[in-house]
């Protein structure tokens, strides 16, 4: 019971990270490295805030806002100075290293245990009830992370979101309705950075630390679960790309925990994730060839 | 047809999962054979490294060797789940989630962000924590000023025995007057050593000069830069900069001045010589500590968390002919251990 609760807490935390990379990676067909260091942003931010006695509430829109700015520092680089995309994204991740750093008054490592935090408060504790910890982790993360989703939907259905959609799949149709593509292209990237640097917020007011280096690998679990849930759940067409995301790195760390919980050497993970997401691309590249026949 | 495409992922997923289990870290217990001295109950212990590290190696073999002189054999009473978390924070918290569902009787975490996640990740179960390798317990917020833990939560702290290493290079070389540290500005072990380093050095008439490194790549050029500056240098336990020994070691070796080691491990691999911590050492405190607990005799939620008071010194003696440096008597008389070869594989 208590491994499917910590599966579903990492998913969910995760999920907002997920959610990120799909508007830069799917949407935005985009390949956005900066979020290593803007998962981490958005914790050291909150790590700072929490500490500085901010409330844990307020942390949430401060780190989106923070990785906002991250994004939108990625989109100025690639749109108005014409750097490559994937260069971008590793000149923003490379520099945040040090801003994280310098934020958390150079130190690499900042506990806030004992501090009150959106999972650890006393207005909680009256909700709590007979309620375990746990459970109300995963109810408090699963409340974010549909919020998010509804949030982002609803977005997608805004003018602004449609064009943002329309970058991605189609350069000419912005171009045809006289709108500016590299405008779109910043709004997509900060609000996929903001996401991240909330992901972040969360994680490590759960873990009741930052750490430098917590954004190692995000970007692998942020594709690898968007890569699982739009190409598994694709057949489903009810369901949205948001929620098959989420359904995505419940996925992904779900087959995460199973490889440990079966004793797998957890020096082989990355070598099972790089498999994993090969055998997701071919078995969906597959099926696009298909269909760009039959069409 | 697409619904069997789906299934055949899963399958594959899953079979992928199945055969990785092959090279299983997971040390089973044949149930038949059961310790005398203890009860025939077998505990378990979870024990989560951050990452693969010479001394944090040292100290997980430590750490077993304690467990067994309080009776805790491996095998017999014993079972030890091992996992390394390889420097990823998110696998670390799985790691420690899997031990709790598992209802280990004991987590055993290796190393500063490790032991964090384990205190946060196991706060909502019953199962005691013992961590090793932390240096700075306190400021990690694992236990209050007066050492006192400050939750299921206590273990050992592997604070360098700097002053010591001080006085050991001023016996070394009664010449010199800058020592040159390389340090990764990710770890917050190092920044708090290099602290104790500037704080003390004067005393002993030294300057430290400080090169600090994002990534290991960017080691060959501030080694080229910092040996061209100093009269010798002196390492940390830092993970990024100690992975990357050799490269510092030719650098130093070819402008003719020393590299103090900061643990034995170091020495082996080439460093004149270090007052440094016993790793193995470090870890058989802890296990004594995690034997006490998993017996009732005590609880970590009472313990205070210990250090090793002693610093040991090794010397290598081919790398002080190659040098053209006499290592002190007196200090050679003490040594823990004396090397005569340069172990360039390990």
């Amino acid at each position: 019971m208590s491994i499917i609760l910590g599966v579903l807490q990492e998913s969910f935390i995760y999920a907002i990270l997920a959610l990120g990379v799909y508007i830069t990676y799917s949407i935005l067909d985009f390949p956005d490295l900066s979020v290593d260091s803007t998962f981490p942003l958005g914790a050291v931010v909150t790590a700072s805030l929490i500490l500085a006695g901010v409330p844990a509430l307020f942390t949430l829109p401060l780190s989106f806002l923070a990785g906002g700015i991250a994004g939108t520092v990625t989109g100025l680089i690639h749109v108005k100075l014409k750097v490559r995309d994937l260069l971008s994204g590793i000149i923003v991740m490379t520099g945040l290293y040090s801003i994280n750093l310098a934020i958390a008054g150079d130190k690499s490592n900042l506990p806030i245990f004992g501090q009150n935090t959106i999972f650890d408060n006393p207005l909680l504790a009256k909700f709590q009830g007979s309620k375990s910890a746990d459970v109300m982790i995963v109810m408090i993360t699963f409340v974010i992370v549909m919020i998010v989703k509804f949030l982002l939907d609803g977005y997608l259905k805004t003018r602004s979101g449609y064009l943002l959609r329309a970058v991605g799949d189609n350069e000419v149709v912005v171009i045809a309705l006289a709108k500016d593509k590299g405008m779109v292209k910043i709004i997509g990237l900060a609000l996929a950075n903001g996401l991240v640097a909330l992901a972040g917020s969360v994680y490590c007011q759960k873990q009741g630390f930052f750490e430098l280096s917590i954004g190692t690998g995000s970007i692998v679990i942020g594709l690898a679960s968007v890569i699982i849930g739009t190409k598994v759940l694709k057949r489903f067409r009810r369901i949205k790309a948001t929620t098959a995301v989420i359904v995505g790195t419940f996925f992904y760390k779900a087959c995460v925990s199973i490889a440990i919980a079966f004793g797998m050497k957890s020096s082989y993970l990355r070598l099972i994730t790089a498999i994993l997401f090969l055998v997701i691309l071919i078995l969906g590249s597959g099926r696009e060839k298909k269909r760009a026949i039959g069409a | 047809m697409k619904k069997s495409i789906a299934t055949l992922l899963i399958t594959t997923m899953m079979a992928m999962m199945a055969t990785g289990c092959g090279g299983s870290t997971t040390s089973t217990v044949s149930t038949g054979q059961k310790s005398e001295s203890n009860s025939s109950k077998t505990y378990t212990v979870g024990i989560a490294q951050f990452a693969v590290h010479g001394s944090l190696d040292n100290c997980r073999e430590g750490f077993l060797k304690g467990l067994e002189e309080e009776g805790f054999k491996e095998g017999e009473n014993l079972e030890v789940l091992y996992e390394n978390a390889n420097g990823e924070s998110a696998t670390g918290a799985q790691i420690i989630n899997n031990f709790v569902s598992k209802k280990a009787d004991l987590v055993c975490a290796i190393a500063t962000p490790m032991a964090q996640t384990a205190y946060s990740t196991t706060k909502n179960s019953d199962i005691p924590v013992i961590y090793t390798a932390v240096t700075d317990p306190v400021l990690a917020q694992l236990a209050t000023e007066d050492k006192k833990p400050v939750g299921n939560i206590t273990g050992t702290g592997d604070k360098l025995p700097i002053e010591e290493q001080l006085k050991m290079i001023r016996s070394i070389l009664p010449e010199a007057k800058k020592i040159g540290i390389m340090y990764s500005t990710s770890e917050v072990n190092s920044t708090s050593a290099i602290a104790e380093y500037k704080e003390l050095a004067t005393q002993y008439g030294f300057e430290i000069v400080e090169s600090g490194i994002s990534t290991t790549a960017d080691i060959p050029l501030a080694a080229d830069n910092l040996v061209k500056k100093v009269d010798c240098i002196t390492n940390l336990t830092d993970n990024t900069v100690v992975s990357s020994l050799p490269v510092i070691l030719d650098k130093a070796k070819k402008a003719g001045i020393p590299v103090f080691g900061s643990e034995v491990e170091q020495v082996k691999k080439g460093c004149l010589s270090a007052m440094g911590l016993d790793y193995v050492e470090l870890g058989k405190q802890t296990g004594k500590m995690a034997g006490k607990v998993l017996k009732g005799e005590a609880k970590a939620s009472d313990m205070p968390y210990e250090v090793i008071e002693k610093a040991s010194f090794y010397g290598n003696t081919k790398v002080a002919n190659e040098l053209g440096i006499t290592l002190p008597e007196d200090l050679v008389k003490s040594a823990t251990e004396m090397f005569d070869t340069i172990d360039t594989l390990s």
